[in-house]
C-alpha cells in the first residue's frame, strides 16, 4: 500500500519530510515525551519531532555520565547527542517524565547543549490544582517559544493546531477500529510505523496520508493466518522490528498501551475551551503512563477495555531494563489480569533490539499456551 | 543508662504487640539491647519511644499514617495522627542483615531488582507479603525525590488497599535568581497541603484544629532554628562533633518534627556542638580529613564512619539526609504557617537538593565543600538511584574544576550488603584516601 510505504519512510530520523521542512528554512524542535503538547510547537510553525535514538549501538558516554544502571534509551540519546546526531534539531523540549529523562536533559545541557532548550514541569497527579499548574507551565512554554524563535502563537494558531492534531487522533482511532476485525487489514508492525511517522512528519501531510491509508486498508485483504491476538503494553518502544518478532511467531498485535501507540493519541483535546486550558486538561487526564501516581486504576481499566474490545487472547508486557515505573506498573497489572484469567508474558528489553533469540523462545512458548484461533 | 528508665522499656517489650508488629517489636528489642550498656541519652530514648508510640497507637485506636523519609511528620501530629516513617524498616534492619529476607521475598514475587528500584522501599513489599509490617490506616507520599519511591508506594497501596494521598513536588527549572522556581510554586504546594488536610479530615472524621497547627509550626520552627545553628557550628575546624551527629538531627526532624521533643533534642545536639566549639574539642580526635558525603549512609555498615574516624582521622561532616537545611520562619499567622510548611516540604532533606535540575545538587555540593572546608567527596550511590547516579559525574567534574578536590563515586546498595560488601566499599575508600587524598 502506498501510504504504508510512505509511513515506513517517515518513521526514521531524519527523513525526507524533515529534510523538506528544513529546506524551507523552518525550525525543527525535538521533544522527549508524550506528555509534551506538540500542538504548541506546531502552532509556532515549528516542526515537533519526538526524539528517538535508533541507530545507537553502544553507549560509552552514556554509561560514563549517567551510569550503566540508567535506562538504555536515555544513554543512547546522550550518546547520539554528543556525536552530533541530533544536529538537525534547532532545540529540545524535555519534561520530568521520569528521573532518567530529567537527568538526560541535565546531561544534554552540560555536554551537548541545543540552541534552544526548555523544560516543562508536569505534575504527577490530576486535580484542579495540578491542572492549573500545568496550564501555567504551558503558558510559560508558549511565551518562551515566542521569544526564542521570534514568533507569535495566537489563540487561533493554537486552536488550528489542536484541530489538526485531533484529526490525527480521530483518524488513528479509526485505524485502530479496523484492527478489531477478525482479519485486521493492518499488522501491529505497520501500525507502529504509522504512529512513528506521526511524530516526525508535518501533521497535515500525516493526516492526508492517514486518510489515504484508511481507504487503502479497507480494500486490503485482512490478516487471518495468525495464532493469537496480542495486546502490547509497556514502556517506551519505538522499534517496529520488536513487534515484528512477535508477529513472525504468530502473535498479531491488535492493540497496545504504548507511548508510541494509544497513549499518544487516544484522547482528544476539547476544541471549544480555552486552548491552553484544554491542552492542560487533556495531557494530564489522558490515558496515562505510570509517571502519573494516581492513575493506576484508570490504566487498568483502559487495558481491560482494550482486551475486551479488541478480542485480545494474551497480553505481552515489555519493560525497558532499569525502568522503575514500568516494573511497578507491570507488577500490579500482571497480578490483576492474572486474577481474571488473562494470559500474560513479561519481557525485559534494552532500547536497542538485542537478545532476539531468547525473546523468540519466550514468545513462542507463550504462544503455545494460548488458544489457537 | 539509668536502671529504672531501661526497665520501663523492657516491660513494654514484654507486652503483647499486635501480630503485624512482629518485626517492629524485634527492631525495638534490638535497639533496646544495643542501648542497654550505654549511658542514658535523649536521642536513644526518642528512638525507643517512636517504636512504642506506633505500637501503642494501634492498641489504643489512634490512626497510623505511613509516610516516606523525605517528609516531616508535623502536619500528622497536628492532626492527632501517629506518623510511621516507612524507611525506618530498611534503614533499621540493614545493620542486622534483616532486610535481606524481605528483599528476597520481593524478588521472588517479582517486584523489581536492585539496580532498578531502590531497596530503601522495596523490602516493604516483601514485609507486606509476609504480614510482618505494621499495617497503617493511611498512606502519604510525594512525587519526589525519586521514581523508586513513587513506584513502590503505588505498589504498596495497591497490595494493601490503604487510602492514599500524594503530593506533587514541582520540578525545578534552573534559574538562580529564583529561590522557588516561580511565583506559583508556593501557592501550588500550599494548595496541595490544604487538600491533604481536607483529605485527612475526611478519612479521620476529625476537624483540623488551627490553634494546634499553629503551635505545631512554632515548635517545628524552633527546632529548625536549632538545627540550622548546629549546621553552622559544624563549619568549625576541627568539627565539634563526630560523623553521626547531623544524621541524628535528620532523624529527630523526620520522626518528631513539630513536637516539643524535637525542640528539646535539637537544642541538646546544638548545645553539645556549641560547647565543643567553645572548648576547641573535635568530634574526631586529631582531625585530618574532612569529608563531604552527598548521599545516604551505607546503612548496613554502621561501623563505617567510626572506621574512617579511627583509621584516617576523617570526619564526615554531613551526609545528604543530615543536611537538613530549612530555616525557621515567621509563624505569626495561619498563612505564614502554611508557607513555612510548604517551604519545609520543598526543602526537606534530599528533596531540596534532588527535586530539580543538576545545578541544584551541584550548587549544594559546591557550597557545602566551601562552607565546611572539605578535603574530599565520597558518594556511595545506590545502583537504582537514577536521580543522583545520573548526575554524579557532572557533580564530580564541577567539584574538581571549581574547587580542585577529589571525588569518589562508588556504586553499592546501602540496604543490602550482598551486592557490594563492606570490605569492598572500605577497600575503595581506603585506596581513595591513601592514594589520592592524603
Amino acid at each position: 500500500m502506498y501510504a504504508l510505504r510512505k509511513f515506513a519512510e517517515g518513521a526514521p530520523l531524519p527523513n525526507p519530510w524533515i529534510d523538506g521542512w528544513k529546506r524551507e528554512r523552518k525550525k525543527v524542535v525535538g521533544y522527549f515525551c508524550s506528555y509534551i503538547p506538540d500542538e504548541i510547537i506546531y502552532a509556532a510553525d515549528i516542526l515537533p519531532v519526538r526524539i528517538r535514538a535508533r541507530g545507537c549501538i553502544d553507549t560509552p558516554m552514556g554509561d560514563a555520565y549517567m551510569s550503566a544502571t540508567t535506562c538504555s534509551f536515555t544513554r543512547c540519546c546522550l550518546e547520539l547527542a554528543t556525536r552530533k546526531q541530533y544536529d538537525l534539531l534547532d532545540g529540545v523540549v524535555a519534561c520530568n517524565s521520569c528521573d532518567q529523562v530529567r537527568r538526560l536533559y541535565d546531561n544534554l545541557r552540560f555536554k551537548a547543549p541545543f540552541p534552544y532548550q526548555h523544560f516543562l514541569s508536569i505534575p504527577s497527579c490530576v486535580s484542579d490544582v495540578t491542572i492549573d499548574w500545568f496550564k501555567h507551565e504551558l503558558s510559560k512554554f508558549k511565551k518562551n517559544l515566542e521569544e526564542s524563535f521570534g514568533v507569535k502563537i495566537t489563540d487561533e494558531n493554537l486552536r488550528r493546531a489542536i484541530r489538526v492534531y485531533n484529526e490525527s487522533r480521530t483518524l488513528l482511532r479509526k485505524l485502530y477500529e479496523l484492527r478489531k476485525r477478525d482479519d485486521p487489514p493492518i499488522t501491529g508492525t505497520e501500525a507502529m510505523n504509522v504512529v512513528l511517522a506521526g511524530v516526525t512528519i508535518p501533521r497535515e501531510q500525516f493526516n492526508e496520508l492517514l486518510a489515504r491509508l484508511l481507504t487503502e486498508a479497507n480494500e486490503r485483504e485482512g490478516v487471518s493466518n495468525y495464532r493469537a491476538r496480542i495486546m502490547l503494553v509497556g514502556s517506551l518502544l519505538d522499534d517496529p522490528n520488536y513487534v515484528k518478532v512477535i508477529e513472525d511467531l504468530g502473535g498479531l498485535v491488535v492493540t497496545d498501551s504504548l507511548c508510541f501507540g494509544t497513549r499518544y493519541f487516544w484522547d482528544l483535546v476539547d476544541e471549544t475551551a480555552n486552548p491552553l486550558e484544554a491542552l492542560a486538561e487533556r495531557y494530564l487526564s489522558k490515558v496515562s503512563c505510570p509517571r502519573m501516581t494516581d492513575g493506576h486504576p484508570a490504566r487498568t481499566k483502559f487495558v481491560r477495555d482494550q482486551i475486551k474490545e479488541f478480542n485480545v487472547d494474551g497480553v505481552i508486557f515489555q519493560r525497558m531494563k532499569f525502568c522503575p515505573f514500568w516494573w511497578g506498573e507491570i507488577f500490579m497489572l500482571h497480578r490483576e489480569l492474572k486474577e481474571q484469567g488473562v494470559p500474560c508474558l513479561e519481557l525485559e528489553r534494552e532500547y536497542v533490539l538485542s537478545g532476539v533469540g531468547a525473546m523468540k523462545t519466550r514468545v513462542q512458548a507463550f504462544m503455545e499456551t494460548l488458544k489457537t484461533r | 543508662m539509668g536502671e529504672e528508665w531501661y526497665k520501663k522499656y523492657e516491660e513494654i517489650g514484654m507486652e503483647e504487640w499486635p501480630s503485624d508488629f512482629s518485626t517492629w517489636k524485634t527492631m525495638f528489642l534490638g535497639f533496646l539491647a544495643v542501648a542497654k550498656p550505654n549511658p542514658p541519652d535523649p536521642f536513644t530514648e526518642m528512638l525507643l519511644d517512636m517504636f512504642v508510640d506506633v505500637a501503642r497507637a494501634r492498641m489504643e485506636g489512634t490512626r497510623i499514617i505511613m509516610h516516606p523519609f523525605n517528609y516531616g511528620p508535623e502536619i500528622f501530629y497536628a492532626m492527632n495522627l501517629q506518623p510511621l516513617m516507612q524507611e525506618v524498616f530498611s534503614v533499621g534492619l540493614a545493620p542486622f542483615h534483616m532486610n535481606e529476607p524481605y528483599i528476597d521475598i520481593t524478588n521472588q514475587i517479582g517486584f523489581g531488582d536492585n539496580p532498578t528500584i531502590c531497596n530503601a522501599q522495596r523490602p516493604l513489599i516483601g514485609a507486606c507479603t509476609s504480614g510482618e509490617v505494621p499495617n497503617p490506616d493511611l498512606l502519604f507520599y510525594l512525587s519526589a525525590p525519586c521514581n523508586s519511591l513513587a513506584t513502590t508506594y503505588q505498589v504498596y497501596q495497591s497490595m494493601a488497599g490503604i487510602p492514599t494521598f500524594n503530593v506533587d513536588i514541582p520540578y525545578w527549572d534552573y534559574d538562580p535568581t529564583l529561590e522557588f522556581y516561580d511565583e506559583k510554586t508556593m501557592g501550588y504546594v500550599i494548595s496541595q497541603l490544604k487538600d491533604l488536610i481536607s483529605w485527612l479530615e475526611k478519612e479521620t472524621k476529625q476537624k483540623f484544629d488551627v490553634e494546634r497547627f499553629k503551635q505545631t509550626m512554632i515548635w517545628l520552627n524552633q527546632a529548625r532554628e536549632n538545627v540550622m545553628e548546629h549546621n553552622d557550628l559544624l563549619k568549625a575546624v576541627p568539627s565539634p562533633v563526630n560523623s553521626l551527629e547531623s544524621w541524628r538531627n535528620y532523624l529527630i526532624m523526620v520522626l518528631r518534627g513539630g513536637t516539643p521533643d524535637a525542640v528539646k533534642l535539637t537544642k541538646w545536639t546544638r548545645d553539645y556542638a556549641a560547647a565543643n566549639v567553645k572548648k576547641g574539642i573535635g568530634g574526631v580526635p586529631d582531625e585530618k580529613i574532612r569529608i563531604a558525603w552527598p548521599y545516604t549512609h551505607v546503612f548496613f555498615d554502621q561501623d563505617l564512619f567510626p572506621w574512617l574516624e579511627e583509621n584516617f582521622h576523617a570526619v564526615t561532616i554531613m551526609d545528604m539526609l543530615g543536611y537538613y537545611y530549612v530555616r525557621s520562619h515567621d509563624t505569626s499567622t495561619i498563612d505564614k504557617c502554611f508557607e513555612s510548611l510548604a517551604i519545609g516540604t520543598l526543602d526537606f532533606s534530599m528533596i531540596g537538593t534532588c527535586r530539580g535540575p543538576a545545578e541544584y545538587y551541584i550548587d549544594y555540593l559546591l557550597r557545602f565543600v566551601k562552607d565546611y572546608k572539605v578535603d574530599c567527596v565520597i558518594m556511595p550511590i545506590q545502583f537504582a538511584c537514577k536521580h543522583v547516579y545520573a548526575i554524579a559525574r557532572l557533580a564530580s567534574e564541577a567539584v574538581r574544576q571549581e574547587i580542585g578536590i577529589p571525588v569518589l563515586i562508588t556504586g553499592c546498595d546501602p540496604y543490602d550488603s550482598r551486592e557490594v560488601p563492606s570490605e569492598t566499599i572500605r577497600g575503595r575508600i581506603a585506596e581513595f584516601l591513601t592514594q589520592i587524598v592524603m
